[in-house]
């Protein structure tokens, strides 16, 4: 079961079950370090609907845009 | 970070030792990967700008000697995520992308530096990746050597070059002897030449790190990233974290705002030093007039900017090196949204209420190439130091018979006029000239670290000395072509003797000859030659004000100017300006670029003359529209 990453919960591990931008933007994400299979937990939102502060598995932390969060789609680690 | 990450350069133009066939070494790497520190290292600092065609951000150069006696040109590419995902042409990954296609097209020995921080391995081999698929002879350079020995993990350096199939170096960059390996690497790999096998493009990155980085010591990465998380909980918390933010920004500005004025007070005396010099020196005469007025006052406007520049240009690099300038972009990131602007575009918006020209070059931190071009075109709108002098004028001149209440009830409308006039010209500007797709706000949050002096040092001589070579050049020139404007006698224009000889001057003319454009704004011809001469810098129609009505030294002290044009009358006996033309006056004010130095300092940072022109073109057609709306509906409602 995929939920946006925007609305996932706090604190759980997740991983990226698919990235759904076009393909120029989801490649950027991908080289970020944002790409499916990819592990990571929320660890807080900013307030007002503001923008994720993430940790990934390899070892990068990121704010991601609360419009970006929307179209990246996540689901509880097995 | 975009072009961002570059130290302003520095004049010398050491260019000309590089013999056209001389090796060119690019460094890449992701933002925050140390690149800054150990360009610093290999090059202490010398840089200058490279020229390659189609590429309109700064690539910063330096000629370096390596240990067999050959020379390579090593270029400091922007920080950069990906060379596959170029998202648009001017952002960083583009700009890498068109330096790399024109470097391999001039057929010269080629390499590219790959610096990655190992705290952080898995990501930089995603680039690896990349470079090596895109068949580049490369260089991998991995810096923090001593924050991995810190944390207890050890690298197998051999392990890394075999599983990626390319050379690896580990160095600290704050260890003198980083210079040394790093360049004897550097030679190995341009003898070998593009011949050596290009390495695998096809690892997985995060496979790799297992195999080659292990804990030997205690578990001391886990201690850095609970320092980390500490810090975070208390300048992320949702009520805290915005608090401190506003407190240290505020400081800032402070600091930045505070300084122009003892430092305008001191380069006053000196210039007013270098002027009675001259003035001994070649007697009283047009010539002296014209060296000491239009280019000694262009040259003072522009020393007393300097330490603006500098003291910014520190504190911008204190945040992005400690890390804490992208959590300050997470805090106030949802407030910018909304006006099609980031949280990136806070630093900037709020420098400019000091002052537009450092604030225009702090826009460098801003990724998004659309949204930087947005910040720079609006940043012209926030009320800085430069428009209170004439505010003051004008409120004492046209509203000392109100309240104290109500003058200071309309100058905080001003600064608020200012703010909500930027956002929404942002607003308009992203749906219109800046319109297009923006990068997805990802920002990564690095671990904080202690900035390195040296570094700061460099950038911040280097942004002065920019400054005063680009920006500082343009004043002069145009502070000369003003005064010659507001001196030379208009042919066939005669004054009377008693009347102040700015009337029979070119300005003048032209004052007259635009007034039936003006008058609607209630301006006459004297109220024009003002605004011509506040085209240069706002701050001297006050001064401008005052030759016309005969006052000496308005712009020291206003009061005998404030009284005469509240007294000037026309030929019918009615006053020559009431309150209306106060107010059509201020909000003249609020909205046009008034102001030399930021039209060339938005030259220089986009690189155009396209954009100054448009800022100019909108922001004086707003002042114009709003002066004329404010003073015939003043009018209507029976204003003096």
């Amino acid at each position: 079961m995929s939920v946006a990453l925007a609305r996932a919960s706090l604190g759980t591990r997740l991983r990226i079950a698919k990235v759904a931008l076009d393909g120029e933007a989801a490649a950027w994400l991908s080289a970020v370090g944002l790409h499916d299979g990819e592990s990571l937990v929320v660890l807080r939102r900013a307030v007002f609907g503001g923008p994720l502060h993430v940790r990934t598995s390899s070892g990068g932390e990121f704010a991601i845009g609360s419009e970006v969060a929307e179209h990246i789609e996540v689901e509880p680690e097995p | 970070m975009s072009a961002a990450c570059h130290a302003p350069d520095s004049p010398r133009d050491s260019r000309a030792e590089v013999k056209p066939g001389d090796a060119v070494v690019a460094l890449v790497g992701r933002p925050n990967s140390g690149k800054s520190s150990l360009y610093n290292a290999l090059t202490g600092g010398d840089a200058h700008v490279g020229n390659y065609p189609g590429i309109t951000v700064e690539i910063l150069e330096s000629d370096l000697e390596l240990p067999s006696g050959a020379r390579t040109t090593l270029a400091d590419l922007p920080g950069l995520y990906s060379v596959e995902a170029t998202v648009d042409a001017s952002t960083d990954e583009g700009v890498a992308r068109a330096f790399l296609d024109d470097v391999r097209s001039r057929g010269v020995p080629f390499a590219v530096m790959q610096v990655i921080d190992p705290t952080r391995l898995a990501l930089g081999l995603r680039l690896t990746r990349e470079l090596l698929r895109a068949n580049v002879p490369l260089l991998v350079v991995l810096t923090h050597k001593d924050v991995l020995a810190a944390e207890g993990r050890a690298l197998d350096i051999e392990a890394l070059s075999g599983a990626i199939g390319a050379r690896v170096v580990l160095v600290s960059t704050r260890d003198p002897s980083a210079r040394a390996t790093v360049l004897a690497a550097v030679d190995d790999r341009l003898r070998a030449g593009a011949e050596e096998a290009a390495g695998r493009g096809n690892f997985d990155p995060r496979r790799v790190v297992a195999m080659v980085l292990r804990d030997v010591g205690e578990a001391r990465e886990k201690a850095r990233r609970k320092r980390t998380e500490r810090l975070d909980r208390l300048l992320l918390h949702p009520a805290l974290g915005p608090f401190l933010f506003v407190g240290l920004m505020a400081l800032l500005f402070a600091a930045v705002f505070l300084v122009a004025d003892p430092a305008s007070s001191l380069m006053d005396a000196l210039i007013g030093k270098a002027k009675v010099g001259i003035t001994g020196l070649l007697g009283t005469n047009l010539f002296t007039q014209f060296v000491t007025e239009g280019l000694l006052g262009g040259a003072g406007t522009v020393l007393a900017f300097m330490p603006q520049i500098v003291i910014l240009t520190v504190a911008l690099e204190l945040l992005e090196a400690s890390g804490y300038l992208a959590r300050g972009a997470f805090l106030v990131d949802r407030l910018l949204r909304v006006l099609g602007l980031s949280g990136r575009s806070f630093l900037p918006l709020l420098m400019g209420h000091a002052c537009a020209v450092p604030a225009i070059s702090s826009t460098r931190i801003i990724r998004d190439p659309r949204e930087r071009l947005t910040t720079i075109l609006v940043l012209p709108l926030m009320t800085c130091s430069a428009r209170l002098p004439t505010y003051g004028l004008v409120l004492a001149a046209f509203f000392s018979d109100r309240s104290p209440l109500f003058r200071a009830g309309l100058f905080v409308a001003l600064y608020f006029a200012g703010i909500l006039s930027g956002l929404l010209a942002s607003s308009v500007l992203r749906r219109t000239a800046t319109k297009g797709k923006g990068l997805p706000l990802v920002l990564e949050m690095p671990a904080y670290r202690v900035p390195q002096a040296s570094v700061v040092a460099r950038k911040a001589i280097g942004a002065g000395r920019r400054f005063l070579r680009d920006v500082g050049t343009t004043i002069v020139a145009a502070s000369a072509v003003l005064w010659l404007l507001l001196t030379v006698h208009m042919p066939g224009v005669e004054v009377a003797p008693d009347r102040p000889k700015i009337e029979a001057s070119v300005a003048a003319s032209v004052g007259r000859a635009i007034e039936p454009v003006t008058r609607p704004a209630g301006f006459d011809w004297r109220m024009n030659v003002g605004l011509i001469s506040s085209f240069g810098a706002r701050e001297l129609m006050v001064g401008t004000m005052g030759i016309i009505f005969g006052i000496d030294d308005a712009a020291d002290n206003p009061a005998p100017l404030t009284a005469k044009l509240r007294e000037a009358k026309r030929d019918n006996g009615a006053p020559l300006y009431g309150v209306r033309t106060g107010l059509a006056l201020l909000a003249f004010f609020v909205l046009a670029c008034q102001c030399l130095s930021t039209v060339a300092a938005i030259k220089r940072e986009t690189n155009s003359l396209k954009w100054p022109a448009i800022v100019l073109g909108y922001t004086y057609a707003l002042a114009y529209v709003a002066a004329v709306v404010v003073y015939q509906v003043g009018g209507l409602l029976g204003l003096g």
